[in-house]
């Protein structure tokens, strides 16, 4: 116990003698982890705005009025059943004429004299389909145009499927960044604490010729690694809930986009990047101490020189 | 206590800094390595601590071979070995106090026997009232005190002493000296290496001469009589005519 305590305070001891390099390994994490974080972020809001689009009615089939050769009201309410017991098929809801005529005074409101030119018997009734998969789309417009009671069938998958492949990729490229930045870190820690090791290079040696053992003096090392690591990944998760938070007030002002992320998410990754930080801190000791003890371990006999 | 037995140390590039040096030290003995500089009285020390790898023999300590012992359990033989240099090799961030009470946090000692040993032993090297300094505010020879009591406040069986008065003043080195025949007397056994003559003709113990990393003369109670540079020398060779002064090897090679 007195010997982890005394390691305890070696750890503290030399962070503050070292405060200089100490800042600059505090600072190699916290830039790494924040781009890496800035990343996941940007990444979270994409996949929420393109859920977001997903989300409602994705295909719309205008149906023909009785006198066009199409279905009576009852005949019409039977095709949403039908389509309905689909399995492609979430839900269905269906809009009659007056319906259409409700929905195009509320997209024309600020056009009244156009509003009051059209006939609302002109506007055709619908079927607003939301699929369990957006991608299933094609497959039930075909299944739809064929229906001889159809007389036109407008689907938004195509669009919704370009928003989500360039979400995969920028899904692909964020999880991509995010590695490549946290390897980055790691490697900076690991630089750090090497340079940290060299300029107390005859410490070391002194250490090792009263007896330490190499576990002795690495783990002030580590837990020096350690603090740093936490400190560089608490500041990044940081920096970036509250670049988010004000991000939030943006969104306010932009309708169409969403730049809220729930909590839970910060909480979950927040979390999990510190003990990133913690772990290569720890990790980018190690490497750096490894070398070096090595070096001044004596060895047993060699063979003749 | 010590046996090196046939020790050969060659550097890459073929240097030979040890040449089958064999040599019993009993427990309690007062050793002088002396010999000129580069001659391989610091790398049978360095070998001794195992700080460099051995090419050929063997070295025995408190019965144990330390040319074999795998490199973990290299710290527990040094734990029994206290070591003293000519640069003091002090950690320049600790006081006089912390620096001698690293070794004894290194074998997990607690605080409370800590305290009192370290204490113990500062006032055995006169320095009692200066275990807040740091050692940039030491002299030399306070330092190099600082020094013996490190390697001395576990009680090791065995100091070794590597040019230990190199950087000091005649006057600053007897004090030193009387410090190293003080603990010696406690039955710790010392070897140190040296080429200060003044010390080794005062002390009056066994010296060994080492001449191009063998050794040439071991006497058990000797003066240290440097052997003539530009004469080879050989086990069996007479006693050099001395050109510095000083009289010839008298004693005989063990070897």
């Amino acid at each position: 116990m007195s010997r982890l305590a005394f390691l305890m305070r070696e750890a503290i001891v030399n962070l503050r003698r070292n405060a200089l390099v100490v800042t600059g390994a505090v600072l190699a994490v916290f830039i790494s982890l924040a781009l890496a974080f800035g990343a996941l972020v940007l990444n979270q809001l994409l996949v929420i705005n393109t859920l977001a689009w997903q989300e409602g009615t994705h295909i719309v089939v205008f149906l023909k009025d009785t006198d066009e050769g199409g279905l009576s009201l009852d005949g019409q309410l039977q095709l949403r059943a039908e389509v309905e017991s689909w399995d492609e098929v979430k839900a269905v809801r269906y809009v009659d004429k007056a319906g259409a005529y409700e929905e195009f005074k509320i997209l024309f409101a600020d056009r009244p004299d156009f509003v009051e030119s059209i006939n609302p018997t002109i506007l055709p009734s619908s079927l607003r389909i939301e699929l369990t998969d957006i991608n299933l789309y094609r497959d039930v417009q075909f299944r739809l145009q064929a229906n001889p009671a159809v007389k036109d069938v407008r689907s938004f998958g195509e669009g919704i499927e370009m928003l989500s492949n360039l979400s995969r990729v920028l899904n692909l490229l964020g999880i991509g960044l995010a590695l490549v930045l946290g390897s980055a870190a790691v490697i900076m820690i690991a630089n750090t604490i090497r340079m940290a090791i060299y300029a107390r290079r005859d410490e070391v040696s002194i250490m090792k010729l009263v007896g330490a053992s190499n576990w002795f003096i690495r783990v002030p090392f580590l837990l020096e690694g350690l603090i740093e690591g936490v400190l560089g990944a608490g500041l990044a998760v940081l920096t970036i809930w509250i670049a988010s938070q004000n991000l939030q007030g943006v969104g306010d002002s932009i309708q169409l986009v969403q730049f809220t992320i729930p909590t839970e998410f910060f909480l979950r990754w927040g979390v999990l990047f510190v003990l990133f930080g913690a772990a290569a801190g720890v990790f980018g000791s190690l490497i750096g101490l490894s070398r070096y003890l090595r070096e001044a371990d004596g060895g047993a006999r060699t063979g003749a020189a | 206590m010590l046996r090196l037995e046939n020790v050969t140390k060659v550097y890459e590039g073929g240097t030979v800094a040890a040449r089958d040096v064999t040599l019993d030290i009993q427990k309690g003995e007062f050793v002088f390595l002396v010999g000129p500089s580069g001659s391989g009285k610091s790398t049978l020390i360095r070998l001794m601590l195992r700080q460099e790898p051995i090419t050929r023999g063997t070295i025995w300590v408190a019965g144990k071979d330390i040319t074999t012992i795998p490199n973990w359990k290299v710290p527990f033989l040094r734990r029994s070995i206290g070591t003293v240099f000519q640069d003091f090799k002090l950690l320049p961030n600790k006081t006089v106090f912390e620096n001698v009470a690293f070794a004894l946090e290194v074998l997990g000692r607690p605080r409370s026997v800590i305290r009192p040993q370290v204490e113990q032993v500062l006032n055995l090297v006169g320095l009692s009232d200066k275990g807040d300094r740091y050692p940039r505010q030491l002299s030399g020879g306070e330092q190099q005190r600082v020094s013996v009591a490190r390697a001395f406040v576990n009680r090791p069986p065995i100091l070794l002493a590597d040019e230990p008065t190199g950087n000091l003043d005649p006057a600053t080195s007897v004090g030193i000296m009387k410090l190293l025949d003080r603990i010696n007397r406690t039955g710790t056994t010392i070897v140190m290496a040296t080429h200060d003559h003044a010390i080794v003709d005062a002390m009056q113990r066994r010296v060994v001469a080492i001449e191009d990393g063998a050794v040439v003369r071991d006497d058990q109670s000797g003066r240290y009589e440097t052997i003539t540079m530009d004469v080879p020398v050989v086990a069996e060779a007479p006693p050099a005519p001395a050109t510095d002064g000083e009289s010839g090897s008298e004693g005989g090679e063990e070897e």
